[in-house]
């Protein structure tokens, strides 16, 4: 699968990155290609790029708070959850997906 | 129902990833500004360089009630919702009820918007009109004539309430109420449910209330610096409780932790959770009673250990912290199991989350 996720914390500072992190190595792990970009206190970095979104099969909004640039992903297949969610169980949320795209 | 509570909390947390930017720089400038000896002033003639630090601060402050109602606002209704949001957060200030204000003009209006956005049909030429002119007047119109007339007053009694209660707790109720918030403060070390006692303590610092906001500074640097400590004590007594990977892990979390970024210890957490959290939020706690009971107070939201020189009773705090991280310290070495040479091999192990609720849109 392809893989995009925009993942935002409240504070932006730690859990948007630490989900960053847990997302790319559950991904990669099962064989899916991933980009994640982070909407932090710093600002948006990893940008996605349209090209990205446009073959990407799902994208995972792992966020707690608004974000920007949620109508690049209109008509696109989208999962929201908060970032705990990434934090603490991020293999069984791509399980959860891979079941769920293939049902 | 769930689903309510969350969608609302999301607006919520919104406000607070935009608001705390504008909090710790305007809480430090008035910090900085009043260990130079500076105090807030309205006159230009009598501007020196530690007034204007201080006064900086205060008026950043009073654009808080603004930013709390022009964030929720802009959370529920996009950008058209902040224009009017900021409006309520000045009706906020007006009436006194500066957070509370805040927070319900920003719902109020932030609701309306949406449905003006999502409802009211203009013909073609118009529609240009509708972000710019029409949704932000409208909605502005209407939550500011509730919010003068209807729910004015109940939010200023409720205001005075809450400020009445917490400035009249005697000494002992000081120590259990503190126990309470540094405990629940800390208690997922930064995630969504310590966000509510913090939300709250950040509500009190706007009515002028700053010990609650001490505890929040305080106890948030307990369990890494607690965490750090019981690596030592473990390495002083040769009973191993962490793995390699997570005494690497504390390395990190250690100067996350001196900034009051708690969230370093999460990974160290996660593979003990329930011994973990009983000896981190145990030394919260007693960091926040006894801050809070020795009246020490912040104006600063946010900093760590940076901020401690500006407590209104810096030993207090000192110590405070320093007898929290002990405890939370010694606890772990004392609960926590010895580690063998196996357990490093099933480190990724995940906690079980229940995912039904989740659904592909």
């Amino acid at each position: 699968m392809n893989i995009v996720a925009v993942a935002a914390c409240t504070s932006g500072i730690a859990h948007t990155y630490i989900a960053k992190e847990k997302l790319i190595r559950a991904a990669e792990e099962r064989g899916h290609r991933i980009k994640v970009e982070t909407q932090g206190t710093i600002g948006t970095e990893d940008e996605l790029t349209m090209d990205e979104i446009k073959e990407a099969d799902i994208v995972i909004f792992a966020i707690d708070i608004a974000i920007t640039g949620t109508e690049r992903f209109e008509g696109k297949k989208t999962i929201k959850v908060p970032t705990n969610i990434c934090v603490k169980a991020p293999k069984q949320l791509i399980e959860k997906i891979e079941t769920e795209l293939n049902k | 129902m769930k689903k309510i509570v969350e969608e609302l909390k999301q607006h919520a947390l919104t406000a607070i990833s935009y608001m705390l930017p504008l909090v710790v720089a305007s809480g430090l400038l008035i910090a900085i500004g009043n260990l130079m000896g500076g105090e807030n002033v309205t006159e230009l003639a009598k501007m020196t360089i530690p007034n204007a630090l201080t006064s900086l601060g205060v008026l950043g402050m009073g654009l808080l009630p603004s930013f709390i109602a022009g964030y929720i606002a802009y959370s529920i209704a996009d950008r058209p919702g902040i224009a009017p949001g900021f409006l309520m957060g000045q009706i906020a200030s007006f009436l006194g009820a500066g957070f509370l204000g805040g927070m319900i003009g920003g719902y109020l209006v932030g609701y309306i918007a949406l449905l003006i956005r999502k409802t009211l049909k203009v013909p073609k030429w118009a529609e240009a009109l509708m972000p710019m002119m029409i949704i932000p007047t409208l909605s502005a119109i209407i939550a500011g004539l509730i919010m003068f007339f209807v729910i004015g007053n109940p939010i200023v009694w409720a205001t005075n309430g809450l400020t009445n209660f917490i400035t009249g707790l005697d000494q002992s109720q000081k120590g259990a109420y503190g126990f309470i918030i540094g405990a629940l403060g800390c208690i997922d070390f930064g995630g969504p449910i310590s966000k509510v006692p913090n939300l709250i303590c950040d509500g009190l610092l706007l009515e002028g209330i700053k010990g609650p906001e001490g505890i929040k500074v305080l106890a948030a640097m307990v369990p890494p610096l607690g965490i750090t400590f019981s690596l030592v004590l473990s390495k002083l007594f040769k009973k191993k409780i962490y793995s390699s990977q997570e005494v690497e892990n504390i390395k990190i979390a250690f100067p996350m932790g001196l900034c009051m970024i708690s969230e370093g210890v999460i990974p160290i957490a996660m593979n003990d959770l329930i011994r973990t959290v009983i000896c981190t939020a145990t030394g919260c706690g007693i960091t926040g009673a006894i801050s809070f009971s020795l009246g020490n107070e912040s104006a600063v939201p946010s900093g760590g250990v940076f901020v401690i020189p500006a407590m209104s009773e810096p030993m207090a705090a000192l110590l405070a912290l320093i007898v929290g991280s002990a405890v939370t310290g010694v606890m772990l070495v004392l609960i926590k199991k010895r580690k063998t040479g196996q357990e490093e091999i099933i480190l990724e192990q995940e906690e079980e989350m229940d995912l039904s609720d989740i659904k592909i849109m």
